[in-house]
């Protein structure tokens, strides 16, 4: 009995597939499938232009030339913040040349090639950067104008410009880190209406977002961590949730044997 | 099964005690010596275990196990460990946990409650084990027990008689006779019914239960849970798998991969919904407790929604018990009657007073007690048979009177009492009375007296003549049925029910209170109806014509199992006399092979079979023993037919509101899954974090799904027909097209287009977000440029996913908002069906208060990684989905007819998600 089961549960499958007696595929004729498949076509059109219309209409509400929220580029300061957000912005810092996720510049003078990457790095951030600021056909793809970026000029970084000398300090033990703000559109930072200035522990004062660092007597062949903080009135220090905002911390080893 | 309906060979009472003894490895004396194993029991911990690793269990453990490897995996491996997975595996352990405690306490007291039930009446037992009397549940009983029976105690099972003095057993229950029967050891009689050596019960003791009852089934709905688990496992295990190979063949790490998995599996599993089911199934067995039927298991509600076919007990359940004497035509009836009137009622008038005794008797005494005045003779505690002195003192005859079913006193009739004279009785006159009983039996029931001209004077055994008899006359009672039946018949015709008639009365009798109840409805014919009508032999008549038919139970044994099929397929109103409990658990049976979900009732001890084997037993709660009781799903409180009715009603409906939870569950399946397989496949941020889906699924999703379990019946409820069990799935490929097509890709939609729009107005245009996943997620990437050339950090960014990720979930409340009242009905409009469910007004609140909570609290921020979002979302989001939502109405008609008016819900619904913008904005909008 059993088996008889077994077998009739088998054609019923087979008959479920096809069944060639009604012509059902799936239980479903062919016509009964056509007009499904045909309602989904139908709705998933219908989803799809109600989608690209409304993100369009969406779209059509941006401003070309400033984001409508910018509270999320400011980390808040505290929680409690949440429900009026911050006016104070921090942006985040970041260095060049960046070596790897940990933020771990190591380097053996002895060696070109432990070091060569940095300078090139450099190099390369460099001439974007100035290409970038001066000349404006580039700034198409991007949404900002008008650029309100200084005409900038290699030569200010003096010895970090890469024209003294072309290795950045590398070779002799004297490295250059720029570290960069974050550019948020918009925000001027300053303090008291003076450009802001960024410490680290020698002091380098520039007006553009941009500061070059040349350590120039740094113990060799042993770890040294260094942070450098913005400070401007407008942007606070410290957050607890990004190290990465205001500040930045890497870790620097010039080995030298 | 087959077993079950030959009767059970017994030899033991033909053997001598000794030979008795040997075979069972006892002693006579000392006892059974060999310990007693208890039953073995499922221990609690199993129980436990079972509820915390079943059904959707095993996924989510998976998952946490997953998370917790990929925590291990990232702490080895870095030296700053993102939490993230950690806190994941927890909330996953957590939520298994809380969900299987829940499942196991909600089992725990459902079974509790049947323990209450089995502990009723605790019936125990005094054995004899190794010498030492011991006191013991019934059911420990084993064979071989040697049991100590005094007066007053139940036969805890089979026994042979070993030894007894003038005991006299009461065998009602299992034959009939009310007469106490005398037991002793010796063998009187093959027959174990008939002999005094052997006493039987039919449903005690240890082996009765292993041997006689039917095995485990399994209820319909719990069926259809295990299919759909399979179903969503199923699915769950195939995407998750799939995109697992699509993220390793894309390159992804394996730990990506695995977290990717982890996301799918916690997408797919609708976690609440289990704990919906169990608290909707115990919402409604409570609401059925008020309305007299207590639902033994949870199950068992269901069931009887999805019942087709009823056979139901005639006595008690369709009529009332309560036997009033219709016809008179003689008046002996007082003196051969055991019936008592109860002391103390002598104020009370004569048909109200309680009486002791059997509802025939009862009927009689009553109607003598008014016609007669008062009845005084000396009643023997005889039921068909009593002897009287006469009153005359001289006379030294003494008076046989005698009463019984027609049939049967007729045969012991010589003489008949005409006008006062005694006449022989010819063929002639039994003709007559013949063809008289039958007319009144065409509406009424029968009893006779007799009257004998005196006989000699006799004990326990019948050492005197029983025939030669003098027919006295005849008395025709009625058992009315109950008011609310014929009704209740009607419901269940127009619902699709079939309801058979199963009794022991005589074929003339049950047909006519079968006609009375509407069981055999007006105009419909048997094929003895038609043979009368045209006067042809019943051979004659092609049993197609005849749409009902009225069977006597002994023709059910000669039937073939096709004949059987035949005959319940073809004929549409049945009624079956003169039944034996094995002949009902045929016809139980016979219905389930046709397909049919077969509810029975039962009140006596040896219908216990049939309701187990039926899918559904329903025991009476006031005349109904207690072993009938025990085996039942269904109780019927007030014995009434009607009641089950409305359980049927009930059970419809827990039916409908289930479909309407989980079609309301499933749809944000859709929506949580999405956002992975974009993540994956287009390379952009995340839009809905794992946390959150589980924040929807365990938290705004609940209440609004349990609320639906309050939602009314729909007027067609009882119109319908009853679900086929085959076809018509709690959870079908059109609730599966319904949610997941269609309600399911608008919620996506709209999920998404929150997405897009909190992720555009912060400075990401969708054209920068493809593809910008391995930067984006890339912790030392911290200068990530958007549309307009800003530069983000890595928490920046993680703060704008998050915030995409509230917004994601508050688009997903909204939709499950209209949701919920599109859930509300199957077929009925909105504006039809009202929006009266005060649980599901208070369940819309209570979503929206969560969500509210949730996105805004201090601190939520850390713990969900929620973060508000600009309220002006709406405001685009809104109109879109006022839009999007008229789509399922005007799309099902094509696709389902189930789902045909969905256009209602949306009109109403536009204002109040309004009113909630209105409320909420001033405070918070930036």
């Amino acid at each position: 009995m059993y088996d008889k089961m077994a077998k009739d549960g088998d054609n019923g499958w087979k008959e479920y597939v096809w069944n060639p007696r009604t012509r059902e595929f799936l239980g479903r004729t062919a016509s009964s499938w056509g007009l499904i498949l045909l309602f989904y076509l139908v709705f998933y059109i219908f989803l799809a232009g109600m989608f690209c219309l409304t993100m369009y209409v969406m779209l059509q509400t941006l401003d070309d030339h400033k984001p409508k929220w910018q509270d999320r580029l400011s980390t808040p300061v505290q929680c409690l913040r949440v429900l009026t957000p911050s006016p104070l912005s921090l942006t985040g810092m970041v260095i060049r040349p960046k070596a790897d996720e940990y933020y771990e510049i190591t380097y053996n003078t002895q060696k070109t090639e432990s070091w060569d990457m940095y300078a090139q790095t450099l190099d390369k951030f460099l001439s974007r950067k100035s290409g970038l600021f001066t000349s404006k056909s580039l700034l198409g793809e991007v949404k900002n104008n008008p650029k309100r970026s200084c005409q900038f000029n290699r030569t200010i970084l003096e010895d970090c410009s890469g024209i003294n000398d072309r290795y950045y300090g590398y070779q002799d033990g004297k490295p250059c880190i720029i570290i960069k703000l974050n550019r948020v559109i918009g925000m001027l930072p300053g303090k008291d209406g003076q450009a802001p200035f960024v410490t680290c522990g020698a002091k380098v004062n520039y007006s553009q977002p941009l500061v070059a660092v040349k350590f120039l007597n740094i113990t060799t062949n042993e770890d040294v961590n260094i942070e450098c903080r913005i400070n401007a009135n407008n942007i606070p220090t410290g957050s607890i949730r990004d190290k990465w905002a205001g500040r930045v911390s890497f870790k620097l080893r010039i080995n030298t044997i | 099964m087959d077993e079950l309906k030959k009767e059970v060979p017994i030899t033991e009472h033909k053997m001598s005690i000794e030979e008795v003894c040997r075979k069972f490895q006892t002693d006579c004396v000392q006892g059974w010596s060999q310990c007693s194993h208890p039953p073995p029991t499922t221990p609690e911990w199993v129980k436990f275990c079972r509820q915390l690793f079943g059904g959707f269990s095993v996924l989510l453990w998976t998952g946490a196990i997953l998370c917790f490897l990929a925590y291990a995996i990232q702490a080895a491996t870095e030296d700053d460990p993102a939490g993230d997975n950690l806190y994941l595996g927890i909330v996953l352990t957590a939520v298994v946990v809380i969900t299987g405690c829940f499942s196991y306490f909600q089992e725990a007291k459902s079974s509790k409650i049947m323990e209450s039930f089995k502990n009723m009446v605790p019936q125990q037992a005094l054995v004899i084990r190794e010498g030492e009397k011991v006191q013991i549940n019934a059911e420990e009983v084993v064979g071989g027990d040697l049991v100590e029976v005094k007066g007053g105690d139940r036969i805890p099972a089979d026994i042979r008689v070993v030894s007894a003095h003038g005991c006299k057993v009461d065998n009602s229950s299992l034959t009939g006779e009310s007469e106490p029967q005398s037991r002793s050891p010796d063998n009187t009689h093959d027959n174990p019914l008939e002999t005094r050596n052997a006493q039987l019960v039919v449903f005690h003791g240890s082996h009765c239960h292993s041997d006689l009852w039917p095995g485990d089934r399994k209820d319909p709905i719990a069926k259809e849970i295990e299919h759909f688990i399979h179903i969503i496992t199923g699915v769950a295990v195939f995407l998750g798998v799939t995109f697992f190979i699509l993220a390793i063949v894309l390159g992804y790490s394996w730990l990506e991969a695995v977290i990717f998995l982890i996301g799918i599996i916690v997408a797919n599993v609708p976690e609440g919904l289990l704990a919906t089911v169990t608290v909707c199934l115990t919402l409604t067995a409570k609401r059925m407790a008020k309305k007299n039927c207590l639902v033994k298991n949870l199950e068992a509600v269901e069931t009887l929604g999805s019942t087709s076919t009823i056979c139901s007990d005639k006595t008690g359940t369709l009529t009332q018990n309560r036997m009033t004497v219709a016809h008179i035509l003689a008046r002996v009836a007082g003196l051969c009657n055991r019936a008592q009137f109860k002391a103390g009622q002598d104020a009370l008038p004569i048909l109200k007073r309680d009486v002791a005794g059997d509802a025939s008797e009862s009927a009689l005494l009553k109607c003598i007690e008014l016609c007669c005045g008062s009845v005084r003779a000396n009643r023997d505690r005889n039921k068909k048979l009593s002897i009287h002195e006469t009153e005359d003192t001289n006379d030294n005859r003494y008076l046989l009177v005698m009463k019984g079913a027609p049939e049967r006193i007729l045969d012991c009739c010589s003489t008949i009492m005409v006008q006062g004279k005694e006449q022989p009785m010819d063929e002639e006159l039994k003709e007559s009375f013949q063809n008289a009983y039958m007319e009144l039996e065409a509406s009424e029931r029968e009893c006779w007296d007799q009257y004998p001209k005196g006989f000699a004077f006799d004990t326990d055994d019948v050492n005197f003549q029983t025939d030669q008899l003098c027919f006295i006359g005849l008395m025709s009672m009625i058992d009315p049925p109950r008011a609310a039946v014929p009704d209740a018949v009607g419901k269940c015709r127009s619902a699709g029910i079939k309801v058979i008639m199963v009794t022991g009365d005589h074929p003339i009798t049950a047909k006519a209170i079968a006609k009375g109840v509407g069981i055999i409805s007006e105009g419909n014919e048997t094929v003895e109806d038609i043979a009368a009508r045209l006067n042809i032999p019943v051979s004659q008549v092609n049993p197609r014509d005849a749409k009902a038919c009225v069977i006597h139970g002994t023709d059910l044994k000669d039937l073939s199992q096709d004949q059987m099929d035949d005959i319940l397929r073809n004929h549409t109103e049945i009624v079956i006399a003169r039944t034996s409990p094995q002949q009902k658990l045929i016809i139980v049976e016979g219905c389930q092979r046709l397909g049919a979900i077969v509810a029975v009732t039962g009140d006596g001890v040896n219908d216990s079979p049939a309701l187990k084997k039926a899918d559904i037993g329903v025991a009476m709660g006031i005349s109904g023993s207690d072993v009938s009781k025990q085996a039942a799903d269904m109780i019927l409180l007030d014995d009434n037919f009607a009641s089950i009715v409305t359980g049927v009603e009930e059970g419809r409906l827990i039916f409908d509101n289930l479909k309407k939870s989980i079609a309301y569950t499933l749809t944000s399946n859709i929506p949580e899954i999405t956002p992975f397989l974009l993540f994956i496949c287009a390379n952009i941020p995340l839009p809905l974090g794992t946390i959150t889906i589980l924040c929807i699924d365990l938290g705004t999703d609940m209440v609004p799904a349990i609320s639906l379990a309050y939602e009314t019946a729909e007027s067609d409820i009882m119109k319908r027909q009853p679900r086929n069990p085959f076809r018509d799935k709690l959870v079908n490929e059109r609730l599966i097209s319904i949610a997941y097509g269609q309600i399911g890709m608008i919620q996506a939609v709209a999920g998404f287009f929150a997405y897009f729009v909190i992720l555009a107005e912060n400075g990401f245009l969708p054209s920068r977000l493809v593809g910008i996943r391995l930067n984006w997620d890339d912790r030392s990437v911290n200068d990530l440029e958007d549309s307009y050339g800003q530069q983000w950090t890595y928490e920046q960014r993680k703060i704008v996913e998050f915030t995409c990720h509230t917004a994601f979930f508050v688009s997903i409340v909204v939709v499950q908002w209209a949701d919920v009242i599109i859930c509300k009905t199957r077929r009925n409009s909105v504006f039809q069906q009202g929006m009266r469910n005060k649980i599901l007004i208070f369940g819309l609140f209570e979503e929206t208060a969560l969500a509210a909570f949730l996105s805004y609290c201090p601190g939520m921020d850390v713990a969900l990684r929620m973060y508000p979002l600009n309220f002006l979302i709406f405001v685009y989001d809104e109109v879109r989905k006022l839009l999007l939502r008229r789509n399922p109405g005007v799309c099902c008609d094509v696709i389902g007819d189930e789902e045909t008016m969905r256009l209602g819900t949306v009109t109403g619904f536009g204002s109040s998600s309004g009113l909630v913008q209105v409320l909420v904005r001033p405070g918070l909008a930036p």
